[in-house]
């Protein structure tokens, strides 16, 4: 088990300095940059408390290099999506300062990370505040190498993902054959006018806390208004919104559309099968039952030989070693979270398919 | 268990802490207000470095609107992965859990630190 190739979904590689970011933008937004910083936005909780982990070598967290050595080689990964820190654009008003500075932070992860190391790919950003620039963003960079996904935030929009405002960029995910990585926004997840469904949140303790809230919302929305209907190629990742939430969604998706199919009529299949065949979930923030077969019950429940991938967070303070997936899953079960659900997914070649020739495959 | 030598006091300043290798373990020593805690580097949550966090004085507040203090007489260790607060003293998690982290006697000697293990 030790020697089995990872697939990692959520790497957070960290933001250029200030003066590496200046390098990549025009005016106006180089002397702004260069002179106050980048715009902030804050909820206004106490999130330093989550943070890194605070074993790392913080002066090294710039370095690609330290990537390799502390998780890359240390886990014998294969693939690791990098998708950056993105508190200063999430939710940011300016659609023309997110998308300088999401092309600026594109490209400075394409000089910089992605020629360190072939296992490094990269979740493109895009301003969701300008779907029709974020269409050609997605389309100047599709062929590059190690391109693997676009990144969605989850926790900072006030327009569901299941709106038609979308739909330009569903096409040109769909149509270029980029995964869309959905992750929190936590820093910024104000700009919805609430951290929560129920309001704001007065902690970061709680915010997080009911994260999955969002995602529950956004998966109905996207389900509920068509998208895999009108987009059945798409492919979409749950990042760090948690697992056990998603039989309960299922069940009370297909409940009720049973008896009001109607105001949902382009659905051709049940609500649950989209689920199954477009969306994946990742494992970190794994949840922590008291029984651990009670995790094997809800990983039952979503099929999730097939729809979980394994995703560290690294180097965030909730990270999850891959040895952190409890043994009662089986090891067929737990191989296929940690590689072969994300070698499908994400169009890789399988490992025998790698292996040479009348060789004995080399599990490490 | 035996009480064995580790290291010279001069090696532990104060604030400091370090780590010591005994066979296939490792344990750390903390001197925190002149007072030394030693304790096992593994987190029971998930095999974390825990000798590798930080040391903080936990916030505790007796009931909700009520007052909060910080209890600097009183140091605990957060794990470096997922922020989970021990007792230096009694390895006990101040969240009411049973996982603990393994504490150790320690004590302070002709210039040399020693636990007992």
């Amino acid at each position: 088990m030790d020697t089995y190739p990872i697939i990692d979904c959520d790497v957070h590689q960290s933001s250029p300095t200030k003066d590496q970011l200046v390098e990549y933008l025009e005016e106006p937004y180089r002397t702004e940059i260069a002179r106050y910083g980048t715009r902030k936005i804050a909820s206004g909780i106490r999130g330093e408390e989550g943070g890194n982990r605070r074993d790392l070598d913080a002066s090294a967290l710039s370095d690609p290099h330290y990537f390799v050595s502390a998780l890359l080689d240390r886990y014998q990964h294969r693939f690791a999506l990098l998708s950056g820190v993105t508190a200063s654009i999430a939710g940011m008003p300016d659609p023309d300062y997110v998308n300088a500075i999401c092309r600026a932070l594109n490209n400075f992860y394409i000089d910089h990370w992605l020629p360190v190391d072939k296992r490094f790919h990269l979740g493109i950003k895009i301003g969701l505040q300008d779907p029709a620039t974020a269409v050609h963003e997605i389309e100047r960079l599709a062929d590059v190498p190690q391109v693997s996904a676009v990144c969605f935030f989850a926790t900072a929009n006030r327009i569901p993902f299941g709106d038609r405002y979308y739909w330009p960029i569903y096409e040109a995910c769909q149509r270029l054959d980029l995964p869309i990585h959905i992750h929190p926004s936590t820093g910024s997840t104000i700009t919805n006018a609430a951290m929560t469904p129920a309001g704001n949140a007065t902690t970061y303790l709680e915010s997080h806390v009911c994260m999955p809230q969002f995602y529950m919302a956004q998966v109905a929305s996207m389900i509920l208004n068509g998208i895999f209907e009108k987009f059945p190629n798409l492919r979409v990742i749950l990042v760090e919104g948690g697992i056990s939430w998603m039989p309960h969604l299922l069940w009370r998706m297909n409940a009720e559309f049973k008896a009001l199919r109607q105001q949902a009529p382009f659905l051709k299949r049940m609500p649950s099968e989209y689920v199954r065949d477009n969306i994946r979930l990742t494992t970190q923030p794994i949840e922590e039952p008291e029984k651990a077969e009670q995790l094997l019950q809800i990983f039952n429940m979503i099929d999730a030989d097939h729809t979980v991938m394994y995703a560290s967070d690294f180097p965030h303070w909730d990270f999850d070693e891959p040895t952190k997936l409890p043994r009662i899953l089986g090891e067929s079960t737990i191989r296929r979270i940690l590689h072969d659900n994300a070698c499908e997914f994400f169009r890789l070649p399988s490992l025998e398919a790698q292996a040479p020739a009348n060789s004995v495959l080399q599990l490490n | 268990m035996a009480w064995l030598p580790l290291f010279t006091s001069e090696e532990l300043p104060e604030g400091g802490m370090k780590l010591h290798s005994l066979g296939k373990r490792e344990v750390g020593v903390f001197r925190q207000q002149g007072k030394l805690y030693a304790v096992l580097n593994y987190c029971p949550h998930a095999g974390a470095p825990i000798c590798l966090g930080e040391i903080d004085h936990p916030i505790t507040t007796d009931t909700p609107g009520g007052s909060t203090v910080r209890d600097f007489a009183r140091p605990v260790v957060r794990c470096p992965w997922h922020h989970w607060e021990f007792d230096l003293q009694t390895g006990k998690a101040l969240c009411p859990i049973a996982p603990r982290i393994k504490t150790y006697p320690v004590r302070e000697e002709k210039g040399r630190i020693w636990i007992d293990f």
